[in-house]
C-alpha cells in the first residue's frame, strides 16, 4: 500500500467530485430536506388542532389564539378564503368572528359565530379546539376563571416533539447519501467505463483505489452529518461522542458504498437498490417517527446503532454509559463490513484480471 | 410497425433484465418492503381524548363532559388515577375535590389538581385545563352566550371513520414505485445509446417505430406490474379495481413518456440520475398532498401524477367511482399523449 498513491487518487477523486452531479446530490439534498422536512413537516406532523379564524373587525381573540400553545392559529383575509381553507383541511376549525365581536362578548350579548369543520379533522381535534376558543373567549370577555388549576406530573420521560423525531432521518440522509453513494456510483462508473483496468496495470493497486474511493465517502458522510447536527442544534452536551458516532456511521456508510459498487453491475442495479435499500437504511428513523410502531423493530436495522446513540445524546443528555453497548455493535457492524469488502475487492480483482 | 420485431426486442429486454439476478433481486425485494411498511404503520386512528377523572361526591359530571372526540374514565381513587396515567392510558387525570360544589357556592375558588404523564405534549395540557374550566363554567351555570353555527366541509363528516395514516400512504407508495421505472426505462434507452447498440438495431428491419413499441411495452409492464401488484397486496384493489387499474395503468404510460424526455436529454447515466430525480420529485409531490391534506393547494393539478394519487386516493379511500373521476382520467390520459409525443419527437431527434 503506497499512500502517496492514495493521497493523488483521493485529490483526484475531491477535484473531480464536484462536477459530477453525485457529488452535488450528496451535498445538496441532506441539506435541503433538512431545512423542508425541520421548517414544513415539523408543523405539519405536529398533533396540534389547526384553528382557521377569519376576522371582520379588528378582535383580540385573534392574538389570543395565536398565543394560545393547545392550537395552531392561522388568520385568513375573508370567510371565502376560510372556507376554501377548511375544504382542503389547511385547518381543521374555521371560525368567522362579526366585526363587533369584542364589544358583544364583554357587553354578554348573545353571538352567533359562522363555524367551518374540515371533515377529516379528528374528533378530539375538533374538541381541543372548540374548548379552546371558548376559554379564550371567556379571557376576553374579563371573566374570572372559577376554579385554579395546578399541573402534577408523573414520571419522567419527556415529551418529543415531531422536529426532534425527524432528527434521526436527517442524520442518516446527511451521513449515507453522500458516504454510500459517492464511492458506489464512483466504482460504478470506473467499472463501466473500464478505467479501473487501466488504472491496475498502473503500479496503482485495486487496494489503493478502493481505499481513496472509501476516505472520500468517509469525509463527505461525515462532514454532511456535522453540517446537519449544526444546522439543527443537536451537538448536546457530548459533541465529542457525537462525532465519534457520526464518524463510525461514516465508516459504515463508506463500506456500503463500496460494497454496493463493487458488487453492481451498472446503474439500473444501483437505483434498484436504492428503490429498495433506502427503506432499509431509513427504517429505524421512520420506526422512530411513528411511536405507534414497536419501537423494537428498529433494532434490527443497522442504522439503529448509528441513529439511538446520537439521539440519546443529542436530545437526552445521555453520555457513554447510555451509549456503549450502542457504540460496540455499530463498531462490530463496521468490523464484519471491513471483511466484506475485503471479498469484494478480491472479487473484484479477479474479474479484472 | 412490425409486431414480430416488438416482441422480439420486448423479450430481448425482460431477459436482459432477469438475466441480470440481482437487478430483479432487489427490483421484487423493493415491493416487499413497501408492503411490509404498509402493514406495519398504524391501521387505525386514535382520534379520542381519553382523561381519568376522579370525582368523589360529584358522579353525575363524568356523563356531562362525554362527548365525541373526548373519552372519560372515572377512576376509583387517586392513586387508581395515577396508575391510570402512568400506564398512559389516559392523557391527563383529573381530581376534583369533595368539597367542590360547596365552594363554588359559596363563591370560592376551589383548587383542581390535573395529572399528567410528563411527555404529554404541551397542548393536551393546556387543552385539558381548558376543557375543565369550561365544564365548571357549565356546572356553574354561567355559559357563555357563544353558539357556533357548524358546517362540515367538505363532506361528508369522517369522525369516527378516519383514513388510517398507510391507508393515506397507499397512493403515494404505488406512486413511487411505478415513477422509479422512469429510471428504468431511461437507463435501458441510454444504455442502447451509450453502447451504440440503438444504431446497430436502425439498421436491421427494425423501424425507430416498433424501438418505441417495444420500449415503452417494457416500461409500462414493469412500472404498471409492480405498482398493480402493490395495490392488490394491500387492499388498493378492494373497492372499484377496474379503475384504479387504469389509473396505474394511465400512471404507467406516463412515465413511459417521461422516460423518453429523459432519455433524450440524458448524455450520460449520471444525466439519466440527474434528470430522474428531478422528475421524481415533481411527480411525488402530489402523494405528498394526499399525505398531508392542506399542505399543496390547486397549483399541484399541473403535476401530471396528482391525477393518478387524486384518483386512487378517492376510489381506494373514499369509495369514489366514475362519475367522480372520470375527468381526472381523462385529464391523465391527455398528458400521458402529450408526454409520449414530445418524448418520442425528442428521442426521435436524438437517434437521428
Amino acid at each position: 500500500m503506497n499512500v502517496k498513491r492514495v493521497a493523488i487518487l483521493l485529490r483526484r477523486e475531491l477535484l473531480q467530485g464536484p462536477k459530477s452531479f453525485i457529488f452535488l446530490w450528496s451535498v445538496v439534498l441532506p441539506i435541503v430536506m433538512s431545512l423542508v422536512l425541520s421548517l414544513v413537516f415539523g408543523t405539519l406532523f405536529s398533533d396540534k388542532p389547526r384553528l382557521g379564524i377569519a376576522d371582520d373587525g379588528d378582535s383580540e381573540l385573534v392574538s389570543l389564539a395565536q398565543g394560545s400553545s393547545s392550537i395552531t392559529t392561522k388568520e385568513y383575509g375573508t370567510a371565502n378564503d376560510l372556507e376554501e381553507a377548511v375544504r382542503i383541511g389547511a385547518v381543521d376549525f374555521g371560525v368567522v368572528l362579526p366585526e363587533d365581536f369584542d364589544s358583544l362578548v364583554t357587553q354578554g350579548q348573545h353571538v352567533e359565530i359562522t363555524a367551518y369543520v374540515w371533515g377529516e379533522s379528528l374528533a378530539k381535534h375538533r374538541v381541543i379546539a372548540q374548548v379552546t376558543l371558548l376559554d379564550l373567549v371567556r379571557e376576553l370577555s374579563g371573566r374570572e376563571a372559577p376554579v385554579d388549576i395546578t399541573m402534577n406530573p408523573l414520571g419522567d420521560e419527556a415529551s418529543i416533539p415531531w422536529s426532534d423525531r425527524l432528527l434521526p432521518l436527517l442524520v442518516l440522509m446527511a451521513v449515507f447519501v453522500g458516504g454510500m453513494f459517492l464511492p458506489a456510483t464512483s466504482l460504478v462508473t470506473e467499472k463501466q467505463k473500464r478505467t479501473l483496468e487501466a488504472l491496475t496495470v498502473t503500479p496503482t493497486t485495486l487496494r489503493e483505489v478502493f481505499l481513496a474511493k472509501g476516505i472520500l465517502g468517509f469525509i463527505i458522510s461525515l462532514t454532511m452529518g456535522l453540517i446537519i447536527l449544526a444546522l439543527n442544534q443537536a451537538f448536546g452536551a457530548q459533541p465529542a461522542l457525537l462525532v465519534l458516532m457520526l464518524a463510525l456511521g461514516a465508516v459504515m456508510a463508506a463500506e456500503l458504498g463500496l460494497i454496493l459498487g463493487s458488487f453492481v453491475k451498472d446503474m439500473s442495479s444501483l437505483f434498484a437498490v436504492w428503490k429498495f435499500g433506502g427503506i432499509l437504511l431509513f427504517g429505524p428513523a421512520i420506526i422512530y417517527l411513528f411511536p405507534e410502531i414497536p419501537q423494537w423493530i428498529g433494532q434490527i436495522f443497522p442504522t439503529y446503532y448509528l441513529v439511538e446513540p446520537v439521539v440519546r445524546i443529542s436530545q437526552q443528555g445521555g453520555g457513554w454509559s447510555d451509549i456503549a453497548a450502542h457504540v460496540f455493535v455499530l463498531i462490530g457492524l463496521d468490523v464484519v463490513l471491513v471483511g466484506v469488502v475485503a471479498l469484494a475487492l478480491r472479487r473484484m480483482r479477479r474479474a479484472i484480471a | 410497425m412490425n409486431p414480430k420485431a416488438v416482441r422480439a426486442l420486448v423479450a430481448k429486454d425482460f431477459t436482459l433484465f432477469f438475466r441480470n439476478r440481482f437487478f430483479a433481486l432487489v427490483t421484487s425485494l423493493a415491493l416487499v418492503v413497501y408492503v411490509a411498511l404498509y402493514f406495519v404503520m398504524p391501521g387505525s386512528v386514535d382520534e379520542t381524548l381519553e382523561i381519568g377523572l376522579y370525582a368523589p361526591g360529584w358522579s353525575p359530571i363524568a356523563g356531562d363532559i362525554q362527548q365525541q372526540g373526548l373519552e372519560v374514565h372515572v377512576a376509583e381513587s387517586e392513586d387508581d388515577l395515577k396508575d391510570g396515567i402512568t400506564a398512559h392510558d389516559y392523557v391527563a387525570g383529573i381530581v376534583l375535590p369533595a368539597d367542590m360544589a360547596e365552594k363554588l357556592a359559596s363563591g370560592q375558588k376551589p383548587r383542581i389538581d390535573l395529572y399528567f404523564a410528563s411527555d404529554t405534549p404541551e397542548e393536551a395540557k393546556e387543552a385539558v385545563s381548558s376543557l375543565i374550566r369550561e365544564l365548571i363554567y357549565a356546572q356553574t351555570g354561567q355559559p357563555l352566550a357563544v353558539d357556533f353555527s357548524t358546517e362540515v366541509l367538505p363532506g361528508p363528516d369522517m369522525a369516527g371513520k378516519q383514513i388510517p395514516p398507510r391507508d393515506r400512504m397507499r397512493p403515494l407508495f404505488a406512486v413511487l414505485l411505478i415513477v422509479f421505472e422512469t429510471y428504468g426505462l431511461a437507463t435501458l434507452i441510454t444504455e442502447e445509446i451509450e453502447h451504440r447498440t440503438i444504431q446497430a438495431l436502425l439498421v436491421t428491419p427494425v423501424s425507430v417505430k416498433d424501438l418505441f413499441a417495444a420500449k415503452g411495452i417494457t416500461g409500462i409492464t414493469l412500472a404498471f406490474g409492480q405498482g398493480a401488484l402493490f395495490m392488490a397486496l394491500v387492499g388498493g384493489l378492494n373497492e372499484q379495481p377496474v379503475i384504479v387499474i387504469l389509473a396505474l395503468l394511465l400512471a404507467a404510460l406516463l412515465v413511459t413518456g417521461v422516460g423518453f424526455l429523459i432519455a433524450s436529454l440524458a448524455k450520460d447515466m449520471m444525466s439519466v440520475l440527474a434528470w430522474g430525480v428531478l422528475a421524481l420529485v415533481i411527480l411525488v409531490i402530489p402523494g405528498m398532498g394526499i399525505m398531508f391534506p392542506g399542505v399543496i393547494t390547486g397549483w399541484a393539478k399541473v403535476i401530471p401524477s396528482y391525477y393518478v394519487v387524486d384518483t386512487v386516493d378517492r376510489v381506494a379511500n373514499y369509495g369514489a367511482g366514475w362519475p367522480d373521476i372520470w375527468q381526472n382520467l381523462l385529464i391523465l390520459l391527455a398528458f400521458d399523449v402529450a408526454f409520449l409525443l414530445i418524448g418520442m419527437a425528442a428521442l426521435r431527434r436524438r437517434f437521428q
